[in-house]
């Protein structure tokens, strides 16, 4: 072994030991750091750098994972402030009843503010989120008997902690290791299926639906989730400076909130505490800096957005990866290729479906049937209502009449319901992501098959482990079996329209699917990749899964249908084996346009 | 009563104002820029610099003005819509570009209010039993009549019809021979135009300061939501609302309750007309 590769295997265990650095040894600096030494001043600036920190790591989940630009979280921060103060002053200033009351009082600003602005996402939700924060004066000065209105609320006494006074340093030590806990939850969140689910929605919301996540459901919970540490800030802040004014929480706040996650990279855990550290030692901090910290957040935004995707994090994630390229599957372990897939497929009954669209008619009186252990192929010229019915099929409408069921079960719900009862599929396009491996990719199909509490994933329970183990190896089998393996861990966008599309596949697998709907899988692939692609359908079939193919590469379905309907204007014109479809004259001069002389010989039907 | 509606009114303009310049930049180039109310905010600046520092006529005032804004316009398409192609990141950006230039404008002029002086008379006046000043008559007809012209033209003539022909569907458009590039160009320099123009008007109502661009920005937001992005009439008729609803809750409610209305007019828009008053649903895609 050379020095190089020496190097690169040192990396790379060090890369998977990262977390004890992240979540164990720095915190553990910070909290020991004034006993090292660290002056007051700087000891503050680190206690404001938590605060910031934690209102960030909210926006990161936010926005980063969930993909959802809304800035509710300052409101969160004004709400656990104030709610911390107005105990204090009222009732007890314990420090840990006014977080917990605080981390719940800005949960609850979340949810009023989230539902609205998150039915329509987008722009909506991140201009609902910025009046929040518009609304901050105004709600102080309305709720002034508590609040202390625009003069300020006095007199928040000194945080006490199970009734023994806490002076600066205990409030710091506190701060430091609320601060831990918190980052190290998120952390075991985001890196578990459910932070995968986050940015598979982030990615596309039509894709997390397909794989049975309620989207709005989701993104809510993030949205609420991300008001959490904000609200717990807020609590500490009302602790630290002793008195509260709306000018704490205004609308430069929020800019500089949002400054400071692009800059350290929305998508990371880690990213917020460098965000919110470079804010507060730049910009934020008192003296010179202060008269150009507007101009300066604006610059940060604007470079950030324009030529920082990833910021911070995501430049040293990109450089990591290219001094530790990711490592491929070791060959064959405990999944072997050998293993048999079994599926349990339901037969598809789609009766007398109708859709239209406005005045045009998409679909008339459509009847199918898929069964398991059968390939059943729609073919049809452009515009022949082929993906509509797919899209019926899976949720992503309902049909104006007739219906369609699964082994007798209405299918006439919302798509990730319909997910859940074992339909998958494939996309024309397929959806992948940089911030996602290919073996990730596939093994969020399984995220709503076997639900774990949120508590179970922070706290890393039996429940957790012992599902993590499963995702990861069906999604290695799965990969295995369409020949991805050696792709693994490389981010999704480094595949080719053909691998794309066998990941698809692979995703699909990872679902223990009953219904695989495969929408034009060998459009724009080369020769082998169908013939690959091919014998894959075959498998999935063979192994009991109801399959309906929609395809325009003729030879493909005769090879490998069982049973084949024919559309045309939305309808069905003729259905059949394979050997009967390609005979027919109807077929033919739809399909080639030309009528052809009967009995010409035509590509075999599939080999048996 | 009456008094009431046209502070409403002569507010609401600002806002119709501000939602105009996002509708059209909207239909433009396809985002939406947030920092259209910072075009506002600088034609402001540049209505108080021009006639009261510099001493120039009102004429001058606005060529000077429009020409400024259109330029800051121009450069905004360049550095911050045109290089990003999410939504989201075109929020970051668009709202980087308008903190930019709200804080450039803090350095250079401070953070104290400037009072512009109206060209007209300053002597308010009663009309239909309610009082005024001539600003606000002013403001009440030239905002609207700015949404209905861009409304005419968009609708009745072939530059028009090709630039709404684009914001539909640019690769079908560039394959008519139109060039999406030269309307998103267009519109903002036509808003930054609209903005920088409209200073001397909209500065003395105001009064120049730095902050009233993030008020601006997001209730004009209302303004576009409740009338539907990328309509005109909408967005004209949405800001009067908008400052109806102010006014009326002010004077009801009180000061405090101002901003609270307008929010609850977004939240109520937005969960029961989601596409506004004026705009139209659009089919999901898959």
């Amino acid at each position: 072994m050379d020095a190089s590769s020496a190097v690169v295997k040192t990396f790379r265990q060090a890369s998977r030991r990262g977390w004890v650095v992240t979540t164990i040894a720095l915190p553990l600096v910070v909290i020991l750091a004034p006993r090292l030494g660290l002056g007051l001043t700087a000891q503050r600036t680190v206690e404001l750098t938590i605060l910031l920190s934690l209102v960030v790591s909210g926006l990161n989940l936010c926005y980063g994972y969930a993909g959802e630009l809304a800035l509710g979280q300052v409101a969160a921060y004004a709400a656990g402030a104030y709610v911390a103060g107005y105990l204090s002053i009222h009732v007890t200033s314990d420090l840990l009843v006014s977080v917990l009351a605080a981390a719940v009082a800005g949960p609850v600003i979340g949810l009023i503010t989230g539902i609205p602005g998150l039915r329509l996402a987008g722009w909506s939700l991140a201009m609902v989120s910025f009046f929040t924060v518009l609304l901050i004066p105004d709600m102080v000065a309305i709720l002034s008997t508590y609040t202390g209105g625009a003069a300020g609320l006095n007199g928040i006494n000194s945080a006490t902690l199970f009734g023994h006074p806490l002076d600066g340093q205990g409030l710091y030590l506190f701060m430091a290791t609320a601060a831990a806990f918190w980052f190290a939850a998120m952390r075991n969140i985001v890196a578990s299926r459910r932070g995968r689910a986050l940015l598979v929605m982030r990615e596309s919301t039509v894709l997390a639906a397909a794989v049975g996540l309620p989207v709005f459901r989701s993104k809510l919970t993030a949205y609420v989730l991300g008001a959490v540490p904000a609200g717990m800030a807020g609590a500490m802040l009302a602790y630290l400076d002793q008195f509260l004014v709306p000018q704490q929480f205004d609308f430069s706040l929020a800019i500089a909130v949002l400054a400071a996650t692009v800059l350290g990279g929305r998508t990371s855990v880690y990213g917020a505490v460098i965000g919110a550290a470079i804010l507060e030692l730049g910009p934020l901090r008192a003296g010179s800096f202060e008269n150009y910290a507007t101009i300066i957040y604006g610059l940060f935004l604007l470079l950030g957005g324009v030529l920082l995707a990833g910021g911070i994090v995501g430049l040293v994630r990109r450089g990591v990866r290219r001094l530790v390229p990711p490592q491929p599957l070791p060959e064959g372990d405990e999944d072997a290729d050998g293993a048999p897939l079994v599926l349990q497929g339901k037969t598809l009954t789609v009766n007398d479906v109708t859709k239209t669209f406005g005045g045009a008619t998409a679909l008339d009186g459509v009847n199918l049937t898929a069964r398991p252990g059968q390939v059943t192929s729609i073919i049809g010229p452009n515009g022949s209502g082929k993906t509509t019915l797919l899209n019926l099929v899976n949720g992503y409408g309902r049909p104006t009449g007739g219906t369609i069921a699964l082994d007798g079960v209405s299918l006439d719900r919302p798509a990730w319901q319909v997910a859940r009862l074992g339909v998958t599929r494939t996309f024309q396009t397929p959806i992948v992501s940089d911030d996602i491996s290919v073996i990730d990719t596939a093994a969020a199909a399984r995220v709503s098959l076997h639900r774990t509490s949120l508590l179970s994933v922070i706290l890393r329970l039996p429940r957790f482990r012992r599902l993590r183990a499963e995702d990861g190896a069906s999604a290695r089998r799965a990969l295995r079996r369409v020949g991805l393996g050696e792709h693994a861990a490389n981010p999704g966008t480094s595949l080719s329209l053909g691998s794309r599309r066998l990941l698809e596949v692979a995703r699909v697998l990872c679902a223990d699917p009953a219904v695989i709907l495969l929408d034009e899988v060998a459009s724009g692939v080369d020769e082998d990749a169908v013939a690959n692609l091919a014998r894959l359908v075959r498998t999935l079939a063979d192994a009991g899964a109801t399959v309906v193919l929609v395809e325009h590469n003729f030879r493909l379905v005769l090879e490998v249908s069982d049973e084949i309907y024919v559309l045309a204007e939305g309808s069905v014109i003729t259905s059949g084996t394979p050997e009967e479809i390609a005979n027919h004259p109807d077929v033919l001069k739809k399909y080639l346009g030309t009528p052809v002389a009967n009995g010409t010989p035509v590509a075999n039907g599939r080999p048996r | 009563m009456v008094t009431t509606i046209w502070a409403g009114l002569s507010v609401g303009a600002l806002y119709s104002l501000v939602a105009i310049g996002y509708s059209l930049t909207y239909l433009g180039s396809g985002g939406f820029n947030f920092a259209q109310a910072s075009f506002v905010v600088v034609g402001v600046y540049a209505a108080y610099l021009g006639l009261h520092h510099y001493g120039q006529s009102t004429l001058a005032t606005v060529v000077g003005g429009a020409g400024v804004v259109a330029v800051l316009a121009v450069l905004v398409e360049r550095v911050a819509i045109a290089p990003v192609r999410s939504h989201e990141s075109l929020l970051v950006t668009t709202v980087g570009a308008a903190t930019l230039i709200d804080g450039v404008v803090e350095r250079i002029a401070g953070d104290q209010a400037l009072q512009v002086p109206f060209f007209g008379s300053d002597k308010a006046f009663t009309l239909f039993d309610g009082r005024l000043r001539p600003v606000d008559l002013v403001l009440i007809l030239v905002v609207p009549a700015i949404g209905i012209a861009l409304t005419v033209v968009s609708r009745r003539t072939l530059f028009g019809l090709a630039g709404l022909a684009q914001s539909a569907d640019r690769d079908a458009a560039r394959l008519y021979g139109i060039n999406p590039r030269r309307y998103a160009y267009g519109s903002f320099i036509l808003a930054g135009l609209i903005a920088g123009g409209m200073g001397v008007i909209v500065a003395p109502k105001t009064s120049a300061y730095s902050t009233l661009g993030s008020a601006l920005a997001l209730k004009g937001f209302v303004a576009l939501a409740f009338g539907g992005f990328g309509s005109f009439s909408g967005a004209t008729i949405g800001g009067l609302v908008c400052g109806l609803v102010e006014a009326f809750a002010a004077h009801y409610l009180g000061v405090n309750y101002q901003v609270l209305a307008i929010f609850v007019l977004l939240l109520a828009t937005l969960l029961v007309f989601p596409t506004g008053i004026f705009g139209r649903r659009r089919a999901r895609a898959i």
